[in-house]
């Protein structure tokens, strides 16, 4: 509660950070898209809030409506909060023909999360609330030869049928072990 | 002399200066080419792809707009297939929000029904999407209704090079693009907002309006953004 209430601003060790970034990247064109992937690096829940883009505006002078425009144009960029484990699936053409939307139905009843509004075959991104999963889905991991295809924890599962990927999840999820 | 070229529109010869687009050039010349997202005197995007022109030796139509005269350029305006990808490009921005002429502010001056009639599109043969969508109405003198916008990028361009607020720009990409004021806040709480007006004037539709007026009401004097965006030395093309 106090962690939240403290920091209605950028902290000043974030701050330090984005100005070293930003003297690095600033004067490149494409400068900015080269900026926010170092902030969301470095971000504990790999996102990009608000604060952190009136900052990255302020300091570039990059127009506020601009940087939102690169922020929500490229799928790379969370404006949420992210998972501390991140379960991507892959809702490509291969994947789909071989059961990827049952997969990620699948995912998403494991882990308790809804959709608030069905999308369609739009980009998905939802987070669990304690903040541990964040389920995602992609357009092609380019391994259509493996499909359908599941990445956990930026390592590529292929051929990958519910029950495995159900092993996979319990593995790395940390909640409820000793450890 | 070296910055004048000839080209040919639809088999006339036409004169036109180096570095002039193909639309300037063929308006010049007293041709029709229907468009959306140009105002001259703002950066030409490509936006809408209604100003399509066939070029001799492309395969494919090129917007006239973003594309320059060059010497020797024969270009054909008309052509049935132009007519067709014309009608389509119409048909697939009337089904992508909810335009309803029957309640909107600009019903009768509106650029966006204008050219539909123009180009005889009656129908959509598309469904429509009829997508959910905010209407903005927190702005103390204007509202923003996103149900009426085709995303042309008017707003955005005059925004920054004319009043050079750099309140407006497109969010999100392909069917959810969306026009966002900053991060996407209310527009009546926008920081960068000048509240000049001149999104309004340059939006072709009843998406950007005067709060307050009632159906039919919304006349828009584009011109006059065109015209202080060409008094600024705004861009040639």
């Amino acid at each position: 509660m106090l962690d939240t209430l403290a920091r209605p601003q950028t902290e000043l060790e974030d701050q330090s950070f984005i100005d070293g970034v930003i003297t690095e990247f600033g004067s490149k064109p494409g400068g900015l898209l080269s900026i926010l992937e170092r902030i969301q690096e470095r971000n504990r829940h790999k996102y990009l809030s608000p604060e952190v883009l009136k900052f990255v505006s302020s300091r570039t002078g990059v127009p506020l409506s601009r940087v939102y425009s690169v922020a929500t144009f490229y799928s790379f960029f969370n404006l949420e909060p992210q998972g501390k484990h991140t379960v991507c699936i892959c809702r490509g053409t291969a994947c789909h023909a071989r059961g990827s939307r049952d997969l990620l139905n699948n995912a998403k009843l494991m882990l308790g999360l809804h959709n608030q509004e069905d999308g369609g075959a739009d980009k998905l991104s939802l987070t669990t609330p304690d903040k541990e999963f964040t389920v995602r889905t992609v357009a092609c991991f380019g391994q259509c030869a493996l499909a359908p295809v599941v990445e956990v924890d930026r390592k590529i599962y292929g051929r990958v049928n519910e029950r495995e990927m159900r092993k996979v999840i319990d593995r790395v999820d940390s909640r409820g072990k000793v450890p | 002399m070296p910055n004048q070229v000839k080209l040919k529109i639809d088999g006339e010869y036409v004169e036109a200066k180096a570095g002039e687009s193909v639309l300037d050039a063929a308006r010049a010349a007293g041709k029709f080419i229907p468009s959306l997202c140009h105002v001259k005197g703002l950066t030409p995007v490509g936006a809408c792809r209604l100003c399509m022109v066939e070029v001799a030796g492309i395969p494919r139509p090129m917007p006239a707009c973003t594309t320059t005269v060059q010497d020797g350029m024969v270009i054909s305006t008309v052509s049935e297939k132009l007519t067709r990808y014309r009608q389509m490009i119409m048909q697939l921005l009337l089904s992508e929000r909810n335009h309803v002429c029957a309640v909107c502010v600009s019903n009768g001056s509106c650029e966006l029904q204008d050219m539909a009639s123009k180009l005889g599109v009656t129908h959509s043969e598309f469904p429509y999407r009829y997508p959910r969508l905010p209407v903005d109405a927190s702005h103390p003198r204007f509202v923003l209704d996103h149900n009426r916008c085709i995303l042309c990028t008017r707003c955005v361009r005059v925004c920054a090079e004319v009043e050079g607020a750099n309140t407006w720009n497109i969010m999100s990409r392909g069917v959810t693009s969306m026009l966002a004021a900053d991060l996407n806040g209310n527009w009546g709480d926008s920081e960068t907002c000048t509240m000049c007006g001149k999104c309004v004037e340059a939006c072709p539709t009843g998406a950007l309006a005067v709060k307050g007026k009632a159906v039919e009401e919304m006349t828009k004097n584009t011109d006059a953004v065109s015209r202080l965006a060409t008094a600024r030395g705004g861009t040639q093309q």
